[in-house]
C-alpha cells in the first residue's frame, strides 16, 4: 500500500480492532478447550482458524482509510482523458469560461489597481487631503493660504506632519528650445509627508527652504533620463526657470508621481517670504499625515478646535472658515469608482451567463454519461466519490480556461491602460499575484457554481432508472431545467445589452445638443507664464495684447482671443454677485456662473450678441457681458444693459459696466444646460490663460505656424498642450465613452454566450428526440412544421427571458441613472430595440439545429434503435 | 465438499452477513457460528476475514455497530442491521433468487 494514503486510521482505531479481534480469538480458545484440549493446544488452532491477525488489521486500516491524494490524482486523471476525448466539449468550455473569468479578471485589475490598494507611498492610507471650507460663499472650498498652512502644522496635535503644494506650467530655458514643464510648488516637509525619498541625491535642506535661500530644485525620474540622460552626475547641473538658475539636488523614484504623472519638477516655497503673508490669499492644496492610530474624524475635530483659535485671533480673515479632510486616495482617483464598479458588475454579469451556459452544457453532457455514472454507483462508488470525480473534471477546465483568461486579462489590461490614458493610478494596473490568487478563486467559484449543480443531478437516482431511461424505448427529452438557464442566459444579456443600450443613446444625445458656440476649427494652446508676472499687471496685460495682435497677423487666422476656462468642458465657477444700482429685488441673491474672457471670445466662438454691444478692454476699467439666461433671471421686464456688476469675493476684480446681453452656451459641459453666466472681459486675468484661435482650415495645421509666430516674439516662452477644442470637448468625455465601449463589448459577448447556449440546448433538445421526429416524419409531417416547432420552442424561451431581462434591467437602471444624458433609464426605444435584437439574434442560434431536426432521415433514425 | 473463501463471491458474503444480523445485535464471533451453522460446514471462511466485511458494511451504512457486554461479561463490539441495511438485503435477496432461479433453470434445461 502507498505509504502517503491519509493515515487517519492507525492511531485511532487501532486499539478498537485488537480488542474486537482478541475477544474473537479468546471465543474461540474458549470453545476449543470445551472441546477437550489443553488451554496451549486450543489457543495454536484458534489463531489458525482465525488467520493472521496482523494481515487483518491492516485490511481493516485499509476500509478506514480515506486515499486523498490517491483518489485526486485518480480523479485528475480521469478528468484528463474524458477532457480529450471530448476536445470539443472541452473547448467551448474552456472558451467560455476564459471569456468570463478573463474580463473579470482583467476588471477586478484595474479596480484593485484604481481603487481597493493603498496608494503607493509608505502607508499610504494615512495621506489626507485638507481644504479650508468657508461656508458663506458660493464656492466654499478654496486652498490655503501659506500662513494658515503653518498654523495648521504647528498647532495641531493628530498629524506628523502638514504641507502643502500648487502647481504651474513652466518655461525652463536651459535648452536650445524653451520646454514647457510642469512645476510643483510645494511647501515645506513635502517629501516627509509622503515618506518619500529622492532615489539620487537629497530633499531641500533648510537653507533652500528660505526665502533668500540657495535656487534648488528636485527633479522627476523621467526629466533626468530625458534631459540628462540618466547621468549620474545630475546632481552638478542646473536648470533655468524665470530667468534664474536653479541646481538639481536630486532626482525622485519612478513611482513617485505626485501632484499628478506630468508633474517634473518640484521647487520650494519659502514660508517667510514676503509675498506669502497674506491670510486671504489661497495658494495650496494642503496634504497631511496622520499620526498613527488617529482617525480621521479625530484629526478634523482637532483642526477644528486650531481653527477656531485662528478665528478669534484673525478675525477679518479665519473666523468662517473651517478644515476639511478627504482622504487623498478619494481626491487622487476621483469619480471613476463608479464606472468602475459598473463594469465589475458587468462582468461579474458576464461570468454568471458563462457558467449558466457551462451549467447547461454539463446538464446534457451527464444526461449521455448516466449510465457510465449508474453503473459506478451500483458497483459500490460512494455518491461523494463521484461528485468529486464530476468536480475534478469541472475543476481541470476551469483552471484551464482561467489561465487562458489571464492571458486575455493581461491583453486587455494593455489595451484599457492605452484606451483609459487619463484614468488616475492607471500605470498602476498590472497582473501579480493578488491578480492571480483572485483568478483562482474566480475558478473555484466557477467549478462549484458549474459542476456541483450538474454533478449532484448526475449522480441522484438509482441504476435502474438509468438503464431504464437509456433504453431505446424511451421517448421523452425534457429538459425543464436546460431551458430555464437558457432564460437565465437571455435576461441577463439583455439586462446588459439594454445598459449598453442606454449608455450609446446618451452618447449620441450628447453629440446632437447645441452647444451655442461653434468648436469647429478652432485651436487652443498654452504659452507658459508665471504668477511672477501678475507683480505688474500693465506688463503681463500689454504682453498677451501684443501676443493675440502677432497671432491675429497670421494668414489663416480668423481671430485670436483667450478664455481662462475652455467653454463647453466641465468646470464650473459659481459665484454670488451684487449690483452697484438698487436691484429689482433686493432679497434675492444673485448667483451666476462667471467666466473671464477676452472681448474677441464671443465672436470667435460665434456666440452671437443679441443686445447692445460687445466689451471693450481697457487699462483702467472691466466690461461685462451676460447672457441670455442671465438678463431673464434677474432683469425679467428690464434690461441689464448698463448696470454694474461685482464679485464680492474678489478683491481683485473691480466692478465693470454689462455692455451687452450675449446667446446662452453650454459653456460649464456640453451635458449640462446654459446656467445665467456673466463673462468678464479681460484677456489676462491670468498669465496662463488658454489661447484660442479661429482658423480658416484645418486647426491642426496651423500648429507648426503658431509655433514658429511665438517663438518670434517670445523667444523665452514656449507653446504646450497645442489641440483643437473639438478634441478636448471629446476628451471630456473620454470616460463615458471608455465605459460606453467597454459595456457595449461585454453585452456582446453576453449575446453570443446566451447564443451558444441556446444553440446547444436546442440542439441536445433535437438529439434526444430524433425518435420522435424520426416517427413524425414517417408518419408524414412536413419539414416546415417541424422547423415551426424548435423554433417556436427556442423563441418562446427568449422571449420570456427578455421579459425577466426588461424587469432586471427597470431594476437596475439606478446604477446607471447618474451616467445618462437625454434618455430616461427605462427608455422604450432602446429596450424594445435591444428585445428585437436578442430575438433576431436568437431566430439565427436556433434556425440551424431546428433545420437539422427537420432534415432527419426517418429510416436511419428508426434503424439506429 | 466445503467452498473456499477465494470461491465465495464478495457480494454473496456480505449478503450472508446481512441476513445473518436481520436476527438481532450480534458480534463477529457470533456471525462466524452462525455462518457455520447455518451453511451446515459447506462455507469455510477463515474467521478474522469476516471482519473487513463488517468494517465495510458498517462505513456504508448498512450495519450499525455498538461495543456492549457479551454473554461472559467482556465488552465485544456488536453489529445490527440498519434500515438502509434491510432494504439493500431485499434487493440483494430478490436479485439472487433471480439469479439463482435463472442458473437452476438453464441447469434443468440442458440436461
Amino acid at each position: 500500500m502507498p505509504s502517503w494514503k491519509f493515515p487517519s486510521g492507525k492511531r485511532t482505531f487501532d486499539p478498537q480492532f485488537d480488542s474486537e479481534l482478541r475477544f474473537h480469538v479468546d471465543k474461540l480458545t474458549d470453545e476449543f478447550i470445551a472441546k477437550g484440549m489443553s488451554p496451549e493446544e486450543a489457543r495454536r488452532r484458534a489463531v489458525l482458524e482465525f488467520g493472521g491477525s496482523e494481515q487483518i488489521k491492516e485490511e481493516l486500516r485499509d476500509v478506514h482509510r480515506i486515499p486523498v491524494l490517491e483518489t485526486a490524482l485518480n480523479n485528475l486523471k480521469w478528468a484528463l482523458r474524458l477532457i480529450f476525448k471530448s476536445p470539443s466539449f472541452s473547448m467551448v468550455v474552456m472558451l467560455t469560461l476564459a471569456l468570463g473569468i478573463g474580463a473579470n479578471s482583467a476588471v477586478f485589475s484595474a479596480i484593485d489597481a484604481i481603487l481597493l490598494r493603498p496608494l503607493p507611498y509608505p502607508e499610504g492610507d494615512r495621506l489626507m487631503e485638507l481644504r479650508q471650507i468657508n461656508q458663506k460663499v458660493q464656492k466654499p472650498q478654496t486652498r490655503l493660504a501659506p500662513p494658515r498652512l503653518e498654523d495648521w502644522n504647528r498647532l495641531n496635535a493628530t498629524f506628523d506632519a502638514i504641507t502643502g503644494f500648487y502647481t504651474e506650467d513652466d518655461s525652463e530655458t536651459s535648452g536650445p528650445l524653451p520646454e514647457k514643464i510642469e512645476v510643483a510648488y510645494v511647501a515645506p516637509r513635502f517629501f516627509q509627508v509622503f515618506g518619500v525619498a529622492p532615489a539620487l541625491g537629497r530633499d531641500f535642506n533648510s537653507a533652500e527652504g528660505q526665502f533668500g535661500g540657495p535656487n534648488a530644485v528636485l527633479i522627476s525620474d523621467r526629466l533626468w533620463r530625458r534631459r540628462f540622460s540618466a547621468d549620474p552626475n545630475v546632481l552638478t547641473k542646473q536648470l533655468r526657470f524665470h530667468n534664474a538658475p536653479w541646481s538639481v539636488v536630486g532626482v525622485l523614484p519612478p513611482s513617485f508621481a505626485f501632484p499628478d504623472r506630468d508633474a517634473e519638477v518640484w521647487l520650494p516655497v519659502a514660508p517667510d517670504a514676503p509675498y506669502a503673508q497674506h491670510r486671504e490669499w489661497g495658494w495650496f492644496i494642503a496634504i497631511g499625515r496622520l499620526k498613527p492610530g488617529v482617525s480621521a474624524d479625530q484629526a478634523r475635530a482637532n483642526l477644528e478646535a486650531v481653527q477656531a483659535q485662528l478665528g478669534k485671533q484673525f478675525p477679518q480673515t479665519d473666523a468662517d472658515l473651517t478644515p476639511g479632510i478627504v482622504p487623498l486616495k478619494e481626491t487622487a482617483i476621483g469619480d471613476v469608482g463608479s464606472s468602475l464598479w459598473m463594469l465589475f458588475g458587468a462582468v461579474s454579469l458576464l461570468l454568471l451567463i458563462a457558467c449558466t451556459n457551462i451549467v447547461a452544457l454539463l446538464l446534457a453532457r451527464g444526461a449521455q454519461r448516466r449510465h457510465e455514472i449508474s453503473v459506478r454507483l451500483s458497483l459500490g462508488a460512494p455518491r461523494f466519490m463521484v461528485v468529486c470525480q464530476l468536480l475534478t473534471e469541472s475543476f481541470v477546465l476551469a483552471v484551464a480556461g482561467a489561465l487562458l483568461g489571464l492571458g486575455l486579462a493581461g491583453a486587455a489590461s494593455g489595451v484599457f491602460r492605452s484606451l483609459a490614458k487619463d484614468l488616475p493610478r492607471v500605470e498602476e494596473i498590472h497582473l501579480d499575484g493578488r491578480i492571480l490568487l483572485y483568478t483562482l478563486a474566480c475558478s473555484v467559484l466557477a467549478t462549484l457554481l458549474c459542476g456541483l449543480f450538474p454533478a449532484i443531478r448526475g449522480t441522484r437516482g438509482s441504476l435502474s432508472d438509468a438503464l431504464a431511461q437509456a433504453s431505446r424505448s424511451q421517448v421523452s427529452g425534457r429538459t425543464p431545467l436546460q431551458w430555464f438557464l437558457v432564460g437565465v442566459q437571455v435576461a441577463l444579456a439583455v439586462t446588459l445589452l439594454g445598459g449598453a443600450g442606454l449608455l450609446w443613446r446618451s452618447f449620441q444625445a450628447l453629440g446632437r445638443v447645441s452647444p451655442g458656440f461653434d468648436a469647429n476649427n478652432v485651436l487652443s494652446f498654452h504659452i507658459t507664464g508665471s504668477y511672477g508676472e501678475t507683480a505688474d499687471w500693465e506688463k503681463l496685460q500689454s504682453r498677451i495684447w501684443r501676443t493675440l495682435e502677432e497671432l491675429r497677423s497670421l494668414p489663416g487666422v480668423e481671430s485670436a482671443g483667450t478664455a481662462m476656462s475652455l467653454p463647453g468642458v466641465p468646470n464650473t465657477y459659481q459665484n454670488e454677485l451684487t449690483l452697484a444700482e438698487a436691484q429689482t429685488d433686493p432679497n434675492r441673491k444673485i448667483i451666476a456662473e462667471t467666466r473671464v474672457v477676452s472681448p474677441s471670445y464671443f465672436a470667435l466662438m460665434k456666440i452671437p450678441v443679441l443686445a447692445g454691444e460687445s466689451c471693450r478692454e481697457d487699462v483702467h476699467s472691466v466690461n461685462a457681458m451676460v447672457n441670455r439666461s442671465f438678463a431673464n433671471a434677474y432683469f425679467q421686464g428690464t434690461t441689464p444693459i448698463g448696470h454694474h456688476v461685482q464679485e464680492p469675493t474678489n478683491p481683485f476684480l473691480p466692478g465693470g459696466e454689462i455692455r451687452g446681453i450675449v446667446g446662452d452656451a453650454r459653456e460649464v459641459g456640453l451635458n449640462r444646460e446654459p446656467v445665467p453666466t456673466v463673462y468678464w472681459c479681460l484677456s489676462a486675468a491670468d498669465p496662463d490663460p488658454y489661447y484660442l484661435v479661429r482658423t480658416k482650415t484645418d486647426p491642426s495645421a496651423m500648429a507648426g505656424a503658431l509655433r514658429r509666430k511665438v517663438k518670434e516674439i517670445e523667444p523665452a516662452r514656449s507653446v504646450f498642450d497645442i489641440v483643437p477644442l473639438e478634441e478636448h470637448l471629446n476628451d471630456a468625455f473620454a470616460q463615458n465613452r471608455l465605459r460606453t465601449i467597454l459595456l457595449a463589448f461585454f453585452a456582446v459577448t453576453a449575446v453570443s454566450l446566451a447564443c451558444i447556449g441556446l444553440y446547444g440546448t436546442l440542439s441536445y433538445s433535437v438529439t434526444v428526440r430524433r425518435r420522435e421526429v424520426g416517427l413524425r416524419l414517417a408518419l408524414g409531417a412536413l419539414q416546415g412544421q417541424i422547423v415551426k416547432q424548435f423554433l417556436l420552442q427556442g423563441l418562446t424561451i427568449t422571449l420570456l427571458g427578455c421579459a425577466a431581462g426588461w424587469g432586471l434591467e427597470a431594476a437596475s437602471a439606478r446604477v446607471l441613472s447618474g451616467m445618462l444624458y437625454g434618455v430616461s433609464p427605462s427608455d422604450g426605444p432602446t429596450l424594445f430595440t435591444v428585445v428585437l435584437l436578442m430575438l433576431m439574434v436568437a431566430v439565427l442560434a436556433a434556425l440551424a439545429p431546428a433545420i437539422r431536426a427537420s432534415r432527419l432521415d426517418p429510416l436511419q433514425v428508426l434503424r439506429e434503435e | 465438499m466445503p467452498i473456499e473463501k477465494s470461491d465465495l463471491l464478495q457480494g454473496t458474503l456480505d449478503m450472508l452477513i446481512l441476513k445473518i444480523v436481520t436476527l438481532g445485535p450480534i458480534h463477529g464471533y457470533g456471525i462466524s457460528q452462525r455462518l457455520r451453522q447455518i451453511s451446515k460446514q459447506v462455507l469455510l471462511v477463515q474467521q478474522g476475514s469476516l471482519y473487513p466485511a463488517l468494517h465495510r458494511l458498517e462505513k456504508r451504512g448498512w450495519l450499525e455497530a455498538e461495543w456492549g457486554e457479551s454473554e461472559n461479561g467482556r465488552q465485544a463490539k456488536f453489529y445490527k442491521l440498519s434500515a438502509k441495511g434491510k432494504q439493500q438485503l431485499k434487493k440483494e435477496e430478490s436479485n439472487w433468487n433471480r439469479l439463482a432461479g435463472a442458473v437452476a433453470n438453464i441447469l434443468q434445461t440442458a440436461q
